[in-house]
């Protein structure tokens, strides 16, 4: 046994206790089925989970035969733009910047506040929602519209889109929120303290020295809830349920309606497979668009 | 008045410090005055909700009845708004908590009067009627197959901490793995885990729920316990290899110059460092097991398995109506927990994020 | 004492059947046998669990009666789904995985997907020989349970989707009483047509006595069938087995709907209302017609409920509320309402197959049955449960058993579930404007054919 051979086999050994158990849960819980459903995506299997033959009928049929599909994908883009450009990144961050110029207990309170719809199971959340926007007088919307003297809204109706931006984003902003604040507060004091001297007022620290200083942060917040809004449904469902029409119908939720709703699990896992190749496409994007290498730095020493 | 004499620039004096720094406390009062206004105009439509839910929970006679939210409005927003103008114009002291103490006092007398005749705990018999289905709706015949909310909240409780314990000690070992070691295949690795952070999950129900029954784990707790930790990994992971990136390569080196081993160093010297890291993992694994809805719904069958979300949700969703001031007792008994996990663990978060980063 | 003498002949009689079905499977030593029953845990019908858990005990004592060791227990397994359809997916699941019960409560319209697959029993032999159980059940019912014209189902219960109308506003805009009284009558008769209950419903309105015209459910259902149906349209084609979408006559439906979504005489947001506010709407009076159940009746419109208090008794509910059918389209036309029964299917393939039919079988029993009729207003499935007392205690039963003479049924189609939802987007679009009724052909001609293949046929116009 030379010195070298032992060490490399305490390498393998260090590989397989830290990485070990995580590549292991991946690869059987989640790879394994990603690949069954590439299985299915390719096969006839309907709602009796049977499969008698292997198609490329479903690609074809996404491909040129689905004629909500378009309307469907500008419904996903819209939906991920707005609740992005709003809440899950601009509001995100006026709260970070907000609540670290505030009294610390003051900006801690307000911080939970915005914690408190992520705190909240999705069916109670969603259940919140509906009886908050509810188009007749029973809602609390309506409730304060009726108090101030205007008309009854019926957001579901006429406004989907924004009912399903605004309870997503509700939630969304929290995420910018932590990381942003935690980055702002790691930003050293004496940079405000120089900007200040030299004459600084809010705005421009905030330009000139918060906002250089937390552009990591800013990014990886971009990318991750980009890729999050994009395959995240379940509050659309259980709100709207993907209405009226199609018209709050995201292309996550649509991939579920037509596995789930009309047994079509084939068509759907399809579909599925569609959404992970827009969702890569997604990422590379970001990725040129922001200098994502830096996630990939190698470490800078190994010590073995 | 004053506040303009006081405000207007003095010819060229000499400095006068205490004035200048007046000025200084006053604009940053005025400042923060404006900032706190934006601040409660934007929580109110977060915050009005759960109070109206909270109310209705402990006031509402079957339906959703808003009147007891009004008056508690009425009551404590005049009432906060007191107390921040107490606590930004007044130094503080005894005098100051003398004026609070009043002032909480006086909220809560009127509050009582105001709210009190409508408030009971009727909604809350689910806590202690067994087979609640029956209170509503007659006999529900079959007797008794419906669980218990504690059976549910035992369920939810496990799954969550399960999940939570798994996915903190998989993905911290990972994390370090991935920060500190270079080994073939870590760029993809590490882009793989950003693809699988992107696939939406959701669409593979229907081979994990053919999965789960080649294996055996369909309708069992385990089952989604695992499912669920492989879904939160790829972004637990990152989170962790974020915080690892962070500690010092200063102090494990020393540590290992000092004859500690590799892994006497992770678990010694580099772990206690990422405790923040840890914890906030903890409190995202642990809401994402508490409020799962759809993986539960897909994968449990057993009555004896359902989760407080399946429970809620079969209270809310009848298609005869429901007796809505039970189910919003249900989603505050149903909130409170990650509710009161979160204000345990802010305190340590917001300590723990300083001393983390400053290296 | 009548209860006590039909049990004791249906004892008898069901004591030889049985002596007959298990004479293989008698053991020596008393033997547990466990059924298990799946279904939809649903408070608007708890019984139908519920009476197959109670007809366990004339079953056994049968059993004891024709010497047998064996002792059935029930074990209820009850679904969360939050309908039928979901729940028809959930159990196809737990069928294809081989944990599909012995017995399960399903709604009619899924017979044929679960015939097909072979997870119904036929049951024509088995009601054959069993007379004492079966001969009295409405025949008209067994249409219900039929896939290609063989019986896979035992029906459960029976009722009538209506529209339910407002009396009173009808006097507050002057009508008088021989037209209140008489609308149904002439509704019957094919005189009132569905252009003039949008009519007047509009009158209603623009008259101040109500703020919406009519409510119907807000989700996917079997209800917007006869309003379908009136107009003529015919969703399945008996001679060849298929789904049909017939153009012209769902065209004319659709626009119906749309001019009512335009004139305001229903809610253009009604499907984005919960069911709380569409019941809610029409308990405190502020519209005019409700589309729905005769369930509905004693679930929240008499007495206490809702916002409002309504009477309990038969003369006072009739005085303010009237029945009609979906008038028919043109003069002289056929009204239409509907049927949609709940079955009990028997899984083939149990090893306690005959036990779980006995089962159904002591369950279908007039002493059984009446209890979730009356109970949860459904109407009889047997006539000599609709002579039973308590049955006829319920006035409300008794009112709605002549209206079962112009019911149609939704199809046995395994596909019908899908087409359902189909059509339901599509009205949904028309109605909130999103599509116009040629646009809502359109993608009724394009999902149908798309999802549903061969299954469904599109024809330009019937006959």
């Amino acid at each position: 046994m030379t010195l070298r051979s032992s060490e490399a086999v305490r390498r393998r050994l260090d590989r397989l206790i830290f990485l070990g158990p995580a590549t292991g849960l991946l690869v059987l819980f989640f790879i394994a089925p990603v690949i069954v459903d590439i299985g299915i995506a390719f096969s006839d299997m309907g709602r009796n989970l049977r499969v008698s033959e292997f198609t490329t009928e479903n690609v074809e049929r996404m491909l040129t035969g689905d004629r909500r599909l378009s309307g469907v994908l500008t419904t996903t883009f819209l939906y991920v733009l707005f609740t992005l450009g709003i809440f899950n990144v601009t509001y995100g961050l006026v709260l970070a910047l907000v609540t670290t110029s505030l009294p610390e207990r003051t900006g801690a309170f307000f911080r939970a506040v915005w914690l408190l719809p992520r705190m909240s199971p999705s069916v109670v959340y969603a259940l919140l929602w509906s009886w908050v926007v509810a188009p007749t007088d029973y809602g609390l919307l309506n409730q304060t519209f009726a108090g101030l003297g205007l008309p009854l809204i019926d957001l579901k109706s006429d406004a989907p889109m924004l009912l399903i931006v605004l309870a997503n984003g509700f939630i969304g902003a929290s995420f910018g929120m932590i990381i942003f604040t935690s980055a702002i507060r790691s930003i050293p004091e004496h940079l405000f303290h120089a900007a200040r001297v030299d004459g600084a007022g809010g705005l421009s620290i905030v330009r000139f020295v918060t906002l250089p200083a937390i552009r990591w942060q800013l990014s990886f917040v971009t990318l991750y809830q980009a890729l999050s809004l994009l395959v995240s449904f379940e509050y659309i469902w259980l709100i709207t349920d993907g209405g009226p029409f199609f018209d709050t119908t995201v292309w996550a939720l649509y991939v579920y309606q037509r596995a789930f709703e009309s047994g079509q699990y084939a068509y759907g896992a399809a579909l599925s497979l569609a959404l992970v190749i827009i969702g890569i496409f997604f990422a590379l994007l970001l990725w040129r668009f922001f200098d994502m290498r830096a996630l990939l730095q190698k470490p800078r020493i190994e010590v073995s | 008045m004053t506040a303009i004499v006081i405000a207007q620039p003095a010819e060229a004096p000499a400095y006068d410090w205490p004035k200048l720094a007046a000025k200084a406390r006053s604009r940053r009062r005025t400042q923060n005055l404006l900032l706190y206004g934006l601040m409660v105009l934007g929580a109110l439509p977060v915050l009005v909700p759960y109070l109206w839910l909270f109310t209705v929970a402990f006031s509402g006679r079957t339906g959703t009845s808003t009147l007891v939210l009004w008056r508690t409005l009425a009551v404590l927003l005049p009432a906060l708004f007191g107390w921040s103008l107490l606590r930004l114009t007044m130094a503080p002291g005894r005098r100051l908590h003398m004026l609070e103490i009043g002032l909480a006092v006086a909220t809560i007398a009127l509050l009582a009067v105001l709210t009190g005749p409508y408030l009971h705990l009727d909604n809350w018999r689910f806590l202690w009627n067994r087979d609640i289905a029956d209170t509503l709706k007659g006999a529900s015949g079959v007797g008794g197959t419906f669980p218990s909310v504690w059976t549910a909240f035992g369920n939810s409780l496990f799954l969550a901490c399960a999940q939570m314990v798994i996915v903190i000690s998989v993905a911290t070992l990972a994390g370090y793995y991935l920060s500190r070691f270079d080994f073939r295949g870590r760029p993809s690795y590490l882009k793989g885990l950003l693809v699988l952070h992107a696939f939406p999950a959701m669409t593979l129900i229907i081979p994990i729920f053919l999965m789960m029954y080649w294996i055996g784990l369909l309708d069992t707790l385990t089952g989604v316990i695992l499912i669920i930790v492989a879904l939160e990994l790829p972004f637990a992971i990152f989170v962790m290899k974020g915080f690892f990136d962070a500690v010092p390569w200063d102090i494990e080196m020393s540590a290992m110059t000092d004859g500690a081993s590799r892994r006497q160093a992770f678990r010694m010297v580099v772990l206690p460092q990422v405790k923040v890291g840890m914890l906030a993992i903890a409190i995202f694994a642990f809401l994402r097991g508490w409020e799962e809805y759809v993986f539960v719904r897909t994968l449990l069958t057993s009555k004896s398995n359902w989760t407080m979300s399946l429970y809620l949700f079969w209270m809310r969703d009848d298609l005869m109506g429901t007796d809505y001031a039970m189910v919003s007792a249900m989603g505050v008994f149903y909130v409170l927990p990650s509710v009161v996990l979160y204000t345990f663990m802010q305190k340590y978060l917001t300590q723990m994020t300083i001393g983390g980063i400053k290296g | 004492m009548r209860k006590a003498n039909m049990l004791t002949a249906a004892l008898l009689v069901g004591a030889t059947a049985i002596g007959a079905a298990l004479f293989d499977m008698s053991a020596a030593s008393a033997e547990e046998v466990t059924v298990k029953l799946w279904a939809r845990a649903d408070r608007s019908g708890p019984l139908r669990a519920g009476n197959i858990v109670a007809a366990v005990e004339p079953l056994n004592a049968a059993l004891k009666a024709a010497g047998s060791d064996k002792v059935v227990k029930v074990e209820v397994f009850e679904s969360p789904a939050t309908g039928f359809d979901a729940d028809a997916l959930d159990l196809l699941k737990a069928f294809s995985i081989g944990q599909g019960p012995d017995l399960f409560v399903m709604a009619h319209e899924w017979v044929g997907e679960f015939a097909k697959s072979g997870y119904a029993m036929q049951m024509d032999d088995f009601i054959k020989a069993n007379p004492w159980a079966f001969a009295d059940v409405i025949p008209v019912l067994w249409n219900a349970t039929k896939f290609d014209g063989k019986v896979y189902a035992i029906p459960q219960d029976s009722e009538i989707r209506m529209f339910f109308y407002n009396k009173d506003m009808l006097r507050k805009i002057g009508k008088d009483e021989a037209f209140i009284e008489g609308l149904p009558g002439m509704v019957e008769k094919g005189e009132f047509t569905m252009a003039d209950l949008s009519a007047l419903t509009k009158e209603v309105i623009s008259g101040g006595a109500a703020t919406m015209g009519l409510v119907h459910r807000p989700n996917a259902g079997p209800d917007y069938l006869m309003t379908l149906a009136s107009f003529g349209v015919n969703v399945f084609d008996e001679a060849s087995g298929k789904l049909l979408l017939p153009k012209a006559e769902m065209l004319k439906a659709l626009e119906w709907y749309a001019s009512n979504a335009k004139d305001g005489v229903v809610p253009q947001n009604n499907t984005a209302m919960s069911w709380d506010e569409i019941q809610g709407a029409f308990k405190t009076e502020k519209a005019f017609l409700y589309h729905q159940g005769v369930w509905a009746t004693k679930e929240w419109m008499l007495g206490d409920a809702k916002g409002a208090t309504w009477p309990t008794d038969e003369a006072g509910y009739f005085k303010k509320i009237g029945w009609i059918h979906a008038p028919a389209a043109e003069k002289g036309g056929e009204p239409k309402n509907l049927s949609h029964p709940i079955v009990y299917i028997v899984n083939p393939k149990s090893a306690n197959a005959n036990l779980a039919a006995m089962i159904v079988a002591y369950a279908t029993l007039p002493y059984y049955n009446v209890q979730h009729a009356a109970g949860s207003a459904h109407t009889a499935i047997t006539y000599g449960e609709a002579n039973m007392p308590a049955y006829k205690d319920a006035w409300y039963l008794a009112a709605a058993m002549p209206m079962l003479a112009r019911s149609i049924f939704i199809p046995n189609h395994p596909a019908f579930g899908r087409y359902n939802g189909i059509l339901y987007k599509a009205l949904q679009g028309v109605e909130t404007l999103r599509l116009t009724p040629d646009e809502a052909i359109d993608f009724l001609e394009d999902e149908l054919t798309n999802e549903l293949g061969d299954d469904v046929m599109v024809v330009d116009k019937l006959n």
